[in-house]
């Protein structure tokens, strides 16, 4: 446990810091109000810039404009598919990494690494140029090729961080106990890792829905829910937009909430890995 | 390397060497046979109908009973999130119509479709509206079907006399107007503080961060053409150089805020703007009515003139259909409709009376203003563009790129 | 703490009896990871490694559409002529990117060392709490801004009715709003690793120096600013990286004066349709950004990249 002192009373100079930190989170925060608030927002006509009044009929109308609600769905789709399309290829990816030796293993791990830093107009770009010598015509398709294209990298990282602490000696414990290999995987490693592969899910998830470049240079007649709000901004962006914006991020705040409820739950209860 | 090559002429089979591209422009509109000239370059007839791009593709083919239709926004009438237009054509045709509007700058739109036009693949539109010139680039190019005029009677009978036979698109060989124009200047009176009457004003130090000008090369350059007080239809290369310094000038100097496509609406209702070039349509309705802060005018060194046309893209899936449409909005109580919500100019002059007996005083002002039925006044201070061959069109994208790429 | 790690790396347990796939075998089961891996590596080698192939071998050609592309002997005059033409861009899309990853190591250093060193039980939330805005698709809170800051908006417009400022004061349309804008979204890529080396920080290793008699100061300087320089550097590539290429931004919070080599890139691919000038820049972009991080990474003295 960490040094056990007993709390004293801060000295000034030890507010600078937490209040510079709350400052900056509510600076990174206000973005955020200005487009819940928004949602909320009564206007006339277009433009959505000037707070008339207060009202709920774009929460009640939600679905007023097809191509939007086109969008959206399609954005959602593609991330759902691309989630579980690039989890899967990243987990095993990040299993091969973290449990075995082998020749190329770091080249391995050094060509995960760099989707990563290379920047999206790159991806897009080369994509592209890939799509149009062969001649595939860009649509729904060559989005969600892009998608899991850039996701895997991120779930190799983020799965890996789970799986390179892990503790063997669990799997060694069952194996004594007479279960084989596949039975040890799915009851014992595979609920511990499980953490770490949805963290990787989810991320692939908000990648993908957020993506803008990427997309705008493949998604050819295919509209997702950035490139229709894009086009949209130039001429006034209906309030439904921040609708959708505000209740996405209300389920991430909500994410985070159960997550953290679940860590002190599990913080209050033994922990059998040691983890 | 040679693998790359088949790859990458792949892309366009029709023209692999650059002789047989312009031989295939000088046969141009006349309609020779597709097939025959793939099957001199030695490729093998395409799958769809070959006899198709002959010289009358339509009168022969039938109503598919779909459409898809390309335009730029806020271009066709709006009301209880639908259109009168369209849910009247379909209700007297049968034809469903899958509107999209999905235009909103000539070379954006033009990208999204010419690589399958440039390979004979089919385009997923069959009719869109795109402006004159590049209309005739199109044609010039072959990308556009032969429209058959037995088929738009209505056509025929109720388009004004300057809409026939254009010099963008000879005897209507491949569209016709869609509306028309006018590129000037738009102005929120309470930010300028005086009255704006001329394109000059757009350089005016005073507007420092807050003037607007627009991505479209012809509409730009051609503005400030007729500013330096030279006609448009006759200017050089010289002009069109002393024309960039100009707006090389105004950027650097931090008078311009931004290129606008057809997104400057937004910004000069906001007041991030305080002038900016505009189409007339766009603002007509905020320049209507007497609390109105918003003005548009065409400068007094002059404006331009400009229509956006329907035309078929070669190889689209349903060309009849398309000319139904065509043929539906040359209607006159259709096209007042129309115009009614568009604000732009008509291509039926019949439209006007129509509009002038309308309920809603709204309407009538419209029928009144000279940007919709200009006068004749008006009409004299209007230019079209300069008609640029392709060498011409590359050195002026040139310099204008140059500008508007910072 | 020490003896614990001892502890684990005991003597490996004596091999189980049973040895089927699955286990973690040192090389013995050659196969296995490599079927593992093959699945992803193909899609990467596929949809990554293959495109930027296509991409350099455009460089090669020209021609457009319409003409059809032809194998140009002449090509690196494609690369000459983009980077001459738009080396404006090039540069300021570097300066801005640079200027970017100071800024937001200025900015989220304090925060995430007291977050790290102090935060106590709540650091997981506080990290949290930091990356909620950036749950809003990036479009949106940039577009956020671009209503917050304009001229006559809720915050500018008030202030100047109450004559605070003068009229034409704005602060949209300028690099400032840009390379602001670009700060606060990249942000959290400087903030996580940065947490992630401040938080391996071991505390005794701070109080072994203050046992020595260093000041805060010193111990700072000499004990973490040294031990999180792999997460500095991290976060610098991961924030350079992408801003260099960032467009969005400056098109929506900047003027034609601060477009960056993203948009022109963007629009000589899907306007234009220049597929040799765009993928040429597109080089030039990696160019510029493999020469930034090689001399970061001389200048910092470290050869760690992967982590």
């Amino acid at each position: 446990m960490a040094s056990a002192s007993p709390p004293r009373r801060r000295t000034k100079r030890e507010w600078i810091l937490p209040t510079y930190t709350g400052l900056v989170i509510a600076y990174l925060l206000i973005p955020i109000v200005v487009m819940m608030l928004f949602g909320f927002n009564d206007y006339p006509g277009k433009f959505n810039f000037v707070w008339e009044g207060f009202t709920l009929e774009h929460y009640r109308n939600l679905f007023r404009i097809p191509e939007l609600t086109q969008a959206l769905r399609n954005s959602l789709v593609i991330a759902a598919i691309t989630s579980v399309v690039a989890t899967t290829l990243g987990t095993l990816i990040a299993l091969a990494l973290t449990r075995f030796s082998f020749r190329g293993r770091s080249s391995l791990n050094l060509f995960i690494f760099i989707p990563m830093a290379t920047p999206e107009i790159v991806l897009g770009v080369s994509l592209l140029s890939m799509f149009v010598a062969v001649q595939f015509a860009r649509g729904f398709l060559t989005v969600l090729i892009a998608h899991i294209m850039f996701s895997i990298s991120y779930v190799v990282v983020t799965v890996k961080a789970r799986t390179s602490g892990f503790d063997r000696s669990l799997e060694d414990a069952a194996r004594d106990l007479g279960a084989d290999g596949w039975t040890t995987f799915w009851t014992v490693t595979f609920p511990l890792i499980l953490p770490g592969i949805a963290a990787g899910g989810l991320l692939a998830f908000v990648l993908s829905f957020d993506d803008y470049v990427v997309t705008a240079f493949n998604a050819g007649a295919t509209i997702t829910f950035p490139l229709w709000i894009y086009g949209a901004s130039r001429f006034g962006i209906p309030a439904q937009v921040n609708v959708m914006a505000t209740l996405i991020f209300l389920l991430g705040v909500a994410y985070v909430v159960i997550s953290l409820l679940r860590e002190r739950r599990r913080s209050a209860a033994p922990d059998p890995t040691g983890a | 390397m040679n693998d790359f090559d088949r790859i990458m002429s792949g892309i366009s089979p029709r023209a692999v060497p650059r002789r047989e591209m312009l031989r295939r422009i000088g046969i141009g509109a006349g309609g020779a046979s597709m097939a025959g000239l793939l099957a001199a370059c030695g490729v093998e007839g395409e799958s769809e109908q070959p006899a198709a791009k002959g010289k009358d593709p339509l009168s022969t083919a039938k109503v598919a009973g779909e459409l898809n239709f390309a335009n730029w926004p806020a271009y066709i009438d709006k009301a209880k999130g639908g259109s009168p237009t369209l849910e009247q054509f379909e209700k007297a045709t049968d034809i469903d119509v899958q509107y999209k509007e999905v235009i909103n700058d000539n070379l954006s739109f033009y990208a999204t479709i010419r690589e399958p036009l440039a390979s004979g693949q089919p385009v997923q539109w069959d009719l869109i509206v795109v402006t004159d010139w590049l209309i005739g680039k199109m044609a010039d190019l072959g990308y556009l079907e032969e429209l058959d005029h037995s088929k738009l009677p209505n056509f025929t009978k109720n388009a004004g006399a300057i809409y026939k036979d254009p010099t963008y698109d000879p005897n209507n060989a491949h569209s016709v107007p869609w509306q028309s124009g006018i590129t000037g200047i738009a102005y929120n009176r309470e930010l300028t503080g005086r009255e704006i009457t001329k394109t000059e004003d757009l350089f005016d130090p005073a507007f420092e961060g807050q003037v607007g000008m627009m991505t479209e090369m012809r509409d730009t350059m051609n503005l400030v053409i007729l500013s330096m007080g030279i006609n448009p239809e006759e200017a050089t290369l010289e002009d069109a150089r002393a024309a960039q310094e100009k707006l090389l000038k105004q950027r650097e100097d931090g008078i311009l805020r931004q290129y606008y496509g057809n997104d400057y609406v937004q910004p000069l209702a906001q007041g991030d703007l305080a002038l900016c070039m505009a189409w007339s349509g766009d603002v007509l309705g905020k320049t209507l009515g007497s609390d109105s802060k918003v003005d548009f005018i065409v400068p007094e060194e002059g404006g331009m003139l400009w229509t956006d046309c329907m035309a078929i893209p070669q190889d689209a899936e349903h060309p009849v259909d398309a000319l139904e449409m065509m043929n539906f909005v040359y209607q006159t109580d259709v096209a007042a409709q129309m115009t009614a919500w568009i604000n732009y100019i008509s291509p039926v002059p019949a439209a006007k009376p129509i509009l002038a007996k309308a309920n809603d005083s709204y309407t009538r002002q419209v029928a009144d203003s000279p940007l919709v039925f200009p006068s004749k006044d008006m009409e004299s201070r209007l230019h079209s563009y300069k008609n640029l061959d392709p060498e011409e069109e590359e050195e002026w994208n040139d310099l204008f790129n140059e500008v508007i790429e910072g | 703490m020490a003896l614990e790690a001892q502890g684990r790396s005991a003597p490996e347990p004596p091999e189980p009896p049973s040895d089927r796939a699955g286990g973690a075998r040192k090389g013995r089961r050659g196969l296995a990871p490599y079927l593992l891996t093959l699945p992803g590596v193909a899609w990467l080698v596929a949809f990554f490694a293959a495109p930027l192939g296509f991409m350099f071998l455009f460089t090669f050609y020209d021609g457009t559409i319409d003409i059809g592309y032809s194998f140009t002997s002449d090509w690196p005059q494609t690369y000459v002529e983009a980077f001459t033409t738009y080396d404006t861009q090039i540069i300021r899309s570097v300066i801005y990117a640079l200027i970017v990853t100071v800024a937001t190591l200025l900015i989220s250093f304090p925060m995430m060392y007291w977050i790290a060193m102090k935060g106590g039980r709540r650091k997981n939330l506080f990290v949290l709490l930091l990356l909620l805005p950036f749950f809003t698709p990036f479009l949106i809170r940039t577009l956020a801004w671009q209503l917050v800051l304009s001229d006559q908006g809720i915050f500018l417009g008030t202030l100047k009715d109450i004559g605070l400022l003068s009229a034409d004061f704005k602060l949209l349309a300028s690099p400032l709003a840009v390379i602001s804008g670009m700060t606060y979204n990249f942000l959290p890529f400087m903030a996580l690793p940065l947490y992630v080396a401040l938080e391996k920080l071991d505390p005794s290793l701070l109080d072994a120096a203050a046992d020595l008699y260093s000041s805060k100061r010193e111990a700072f300087l000499k004990v973490t600013l040294p031990l999180t320089l792999p997460g500095v550097f991290a976060g610098s590539l991961l924030t350079f990286i992408p801003s260099i290429g960032d467009f969005i931004d400056a098109e929506i919070l900047g003027n034609p004066n601060t477009t960056m080599i993203g948009s022109i890139i963007r629009r000589q691919l899907l306007v234009n349709q220049d597929y040799p000038t765009g993928a040429a820049l597109s080089f030039l972009l990696i160019a510029s950004i493999l020469v930034a991080v090689f001399l970061y990474a001389r200048a910092l003295g470290t050869e760690e990249l992967t982590g």
